[in-house]
C-alpha cells in the first residue's frame, strides 16, 4: 500500500501540493532541481509580490518554512528524477543523487524558464549596461535603490518594454505570458516611490491587467504614480552616444517614428516553458502541448491532470501562470494525488 | 528622385534649393526635393503638469486613449481633425509642436460636454479643452477669445471703480475685438430705452458716461483685489 506522493518542483506550486498532502494525512517527497526552494520568486529574487504587495522572501519564504518544518514532507534539493518505472499507484523514481523513491501518484510542479532577451539583440540587452530584465529590476528594488549599471547616476527616465519574449511570431513564443503588464505596472510605482525624480513610460500593444489587477496596479500607477503608458512596440534599442540609450519605434497612436532618450530601459520578459520539459516529458512520460508547456488533460472532470493517468501537474508547468493561481492549483493536484492514494487504500480493503 | 506627391506632405518638411549643382551635374529645383523625417525626439514631461494648473485640466493623466470623447463629440462629427483623444495623448507626452499645429481648431470646443459624460476614465475631456485653449492664449499661441476680450474689460473695470458702466464695457469690448462703436442694433436698442425715460434720469445716464462713478470708498480695494487675483494665477501656473 503506498503513502507517498512524489512532488517535482519546489515553487509556488510544487510548495501548495505538498502541504495539502501532508495536511491530508499522508507523506509528501520534494524533489528541486536547485540548492534552495521556492522556485522563480525566491531564485530570481522578485521584490514586492503582485498581488498581496508582500516582499518575496516573507510571503514565498513561509511556504518554505512550512513545508520544511513538517515530519512528514521529505526534501530532495539539488536532485532531479532521471528515471521512472512502475504505473499509476506504484511508481519508483531514480534520482540524480542515486536514491528512490516510491509514490503512489506524481505532481510536477515545475514551473517556466524566465525568457533570455539575448534572443532578441535588436533591443540591446547584453550590449548595453542599462537594459536590464524585469527581474534584474526587482533585485534592483529589492535592494533599495534605483540607479544606472553603467555610471551609478540616477535615471531620470525609465521605458519598460512589455512583451518581451511573448506574442512574437518570429521568435516562435506565441503566447502571453499573462503576469508581466501587472509586474510591469507594479515595478514602475516601486521605482517612483523609491526614487521620485524618476520618471517611468511604458511601452506596449495592450495592457492586461487582467480581473481586479486593473485599478489596483494599472490605474493606480498611472493616476498616483505618473506612470505614462505609450502604444508602441519597441523596434530598437541604441546607444544616443551621450551614454543615454535611444528607444526607437512607432508611436501607433500618433502615427510617428519616435526616436526617445532613455536612461534605463527594463525588459519586461515573457514565461517560457521550461528548458527541461523534452527531459521531464521523457521520463514521465507525459505530453507537451504544442508550445512546448506540460499539457493539460481535460480540465472539467480531470482537473490537474497530464496526459499520464497518475500524473499530475499545476502552475507555470502548464503555462504561464500567475503565483496565486498556481498556488491552488498545486493544491488542487496535491487533492487529486492524495484521492488516488485513497482509492488505493478502498481497493486493498 | 523628383518627389512628385507634394501635396501628400506638410509644406515645412519639403527641402529644395532652387539652384544646386553636385559633381557637376546641375540638380536644381525638384530634383534636389528631400522630405526631412518625421520623427519624434523627445517628450517634455513638465508639459502636462502646466495644463493640469489650468483649470479643467486636472484629470489629462488619467487618459488610456479609449477614443471613446472623440467618437462622442459634436465637432469631431463637423470636423474630424477635431480630436480631443489626440490632443489629450500630445499633452501627456508633452509633444507641444504638434498640438500647436492645430491651435485654429482646438478652441472650437463647444462645451456639449458628450465627451465628459462617456469618457470611462473621468478625464473631463471637456475641462482639457478649456485648458488647453487658455494656455494657447496665455502664450500668446492663439489670439484671445472674445469672451476672454470681454471677461478682461468687466474685471478692469471693477478692479478701478467697484462697479460696471455697461456703456463702457460695450465701448472698450467693441474696440477691442475690432468692432465698429455705432451696430445697428444698438442705436435702435438706446432709442428705445431712452423714449420715455424722465429727463433727470437721461441726465444722469450721461453724465455716469463721461465721469465714471466709483462705489464709495473703494480706496485701495481694486489693488488689493488685483494682487489677489495675481498670486492665485501665478500659485496655479508658476
Ligand atoms: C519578473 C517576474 C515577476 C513576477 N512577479 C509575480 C508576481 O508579483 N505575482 C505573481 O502572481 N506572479 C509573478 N510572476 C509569475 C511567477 O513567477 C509564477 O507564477 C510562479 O513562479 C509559478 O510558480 P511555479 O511553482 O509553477 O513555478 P516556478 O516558480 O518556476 O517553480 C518551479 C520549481 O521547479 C524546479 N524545477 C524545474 N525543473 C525541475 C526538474 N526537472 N526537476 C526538479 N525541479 C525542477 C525549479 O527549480 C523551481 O524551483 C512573475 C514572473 C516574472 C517573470
Ligand atoms: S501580460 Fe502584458 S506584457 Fe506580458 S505578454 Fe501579455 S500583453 Fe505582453
Ligand atoms: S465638450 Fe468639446 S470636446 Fe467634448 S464632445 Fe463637446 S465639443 Fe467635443
Ligand atoms: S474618453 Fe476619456 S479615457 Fe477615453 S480617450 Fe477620451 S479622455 Fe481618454
Amino acid at each position: 500500500m503506498q503513502n507517498t506522493v512524489l512532488v517535482v518542483g519546489g515553487g509556488p506550486a510544487g510548495l501548495s501540493a505538498a502541504a495539502t498532502v501532508s495536511a491530508s494525512g499522508f507523506d509528501a517527497v520534494v524533489v528541486e532541481k536547485e540548492e534552495v526552494l521556492g522556485g522563480a520568486p525566491i531564485l530570481s529574487g522578485y521584490a514586492k509580490l503582485v498581488p498581496s504587495g508582500e516582499w518575496a522572501k516573507d510571503a514565498i519564504g513561509r511556504m518554505v518554512t512550512r513545508v520544511v518544518d513538517d515530519a512528514n514532507v521529505t526534501i530532495h534539493t539539488a536532485a532531479k528524477v532521471t528515471r521512472l518505472e512502475g504505473e499509476p499507484g506504484n511508481f519508483t523514481a531514480t534520482l540524480s543523487n542515486g536514491e528512490t523513491v516510491s509514490a503512489g501518484a506524481i505532481v510536477l510542479g515545475t514551473g517556466f524558464t524566465h525568457f533570455d532577451p539575448i534572443n532578441k539583440p535588436e533591443w540591446g540587452f547584453g550590449t548595453f549596461e542599462d537594459v536590464l530584465t524585469t527581474t534584474q529590476m526587482e533585485q534592483m528594488v529589492g535592494a533599495g535603490e534605483i540607479r544606472c549599471p553603467s555610471d551609478g547616476r540616477v535615471p531620470q527616465r525609465v521605458a519598460i518594454l512589455l512583451c518581451v519574449g511573448s506574442r512574437d511570431r518570429q521568435i516562435g513564443r506565441e503566447w502571453c505570458s499573462k503576469i508581466c503588464c501587472t509586474v510591469s505596472s507594479n515595478l514602475a510605482m516601486e521605482i517612483k516611490e523609491l526614487s521620485p525624480e524618476t520618471d517611468v513610460f511604458i511601452y506596449y500593444m495592450d495592457i492586461r491587467t487582467f480581473g481586479l489587477y486593473e485599478d489596483k496596479f494599472y490605474w493606480k500607477s498611472q493616476e498616483e504614480f505618473k506612470t505614462k503608458y505609450v502604444k508602441a512596440r519597441i523596434a530598437e534599442v541604441t546607444a544616443s552616444g551621450d551614454g543615454r540609450l535611444l528607444v526607437k519605434g512607432e508611436d501607433t497612436l500618433v502615427k510617428r517614428p519616435i526616436v526617445i532618450p532613455f536612461d534605463l530601459v527594463v525588459h519586461a520578459i515573457g514565461m517560457d516553458p521550461n528548458e527541461d520539459n523534452p527531459d521531464i516529458s521523457r521520463v514521465f512520460g507525459v505530453g507537451l502541448e504544442r508550445h512546448g508547456f506540460i499539457a493539460r488533460a481535460e480540465h472539467y472532470t480531470n482537473s490537474c491532470g497530464t496526459t499520464r493517468q497518475g500524473i499530475y501537474s499545476a502552475g507555470a508547468a502548464y503555462g504561464p501562470e500567475t503565483i496565486d493561481d498556481s498556488i491552488s492549483q498545486g493544491h488542487t493536484a496535491g487533492a487529486r494525488a492524495v484521492a488516488d492514494l485513497y482509492a488505493l487504500v478502498r481497493k486493498a480493503g | 528622385m523628383a518627389i512628385h506627391e507634394k501635396s501628400l506632405i506638410e509644406p515645412e518638411r519639403l527641402l529644395q534649393y532652387d539652384d544646386l549643382v553636385v559633381d557637376g551635374v546641375d540638380v536644381s529645383g525638384h530634383w534636389n526635393t528631400m522630405i526631412t523625417p518625421r520623427t519624434l525626439r523627445d517628450y517634455d514631461e513638465d508639459f502636462e503638469k502646466t495644463i493640469q494648473s489650468y483649470g479643467g485640466g486636472e484629470y489629462v493623466h488619467r487618459c488610456w486613449q479609449c477614443g471613446s470623447c472623440t467618437n462622442s463629440c459634436t465637432m469631431y462629427a463637423q470636423n474630424t481633425q477635431f480630436n480631443p483623444r489626440y490632443w489629450i495623448y500630445l499633452t501627456r507626452l508633452g509633444l507641444k509642436e504638434e498640438l500647436i499645429k492645430d491651435k485654429d481648431i482646438i478652441w472650437q470646443c463647444v462645451s456639449c460636454n458628450k465627451c465628459t459624460n462617456i469618457c470611462p476614465k473621468d478625464v473631463r475631456p471637456e475641462g482639457v479643452m478649456k485648458a488647453l485653449a487658455h494656455w494657447m492664449e496665455d502664450e500668446g499661441i492663439t489670439e484671445k477669445s472674445p469672451s476672454t476680450h470681454f471677461d478682461e474689460e468687466f474685471a478692469d473695470q471693477i478692479f478701478k471703480t467697484g462697479r460696471i458702466e455697461d456703456s463702457h464695457v460695450l465701448m472698450h469690448f467693441f474696440k477691442k475685438t475690432g468692432q465698429p462703436l455705432m451696430q445697428g442694433w444698438l442705436v435702435e436698442f438706446g432709442k428705445r430705452m431712452t423714449k420715455g425715460l424722465p429727463i433727470a434720469q437721461m441726465l444722469r445716464m450721461g453724465l455716469n458716461m463721461l465721469f465714471p462713478p466709483k462705489t464709495k470708498s473703494w480706496g485701495r480695494t481694486g489693488e488689493v483685489l488685483q494682487q489677489y487675483v495675481r498670486e492665485q494665477k501665478e500659485a496655479a501656473h508658476g
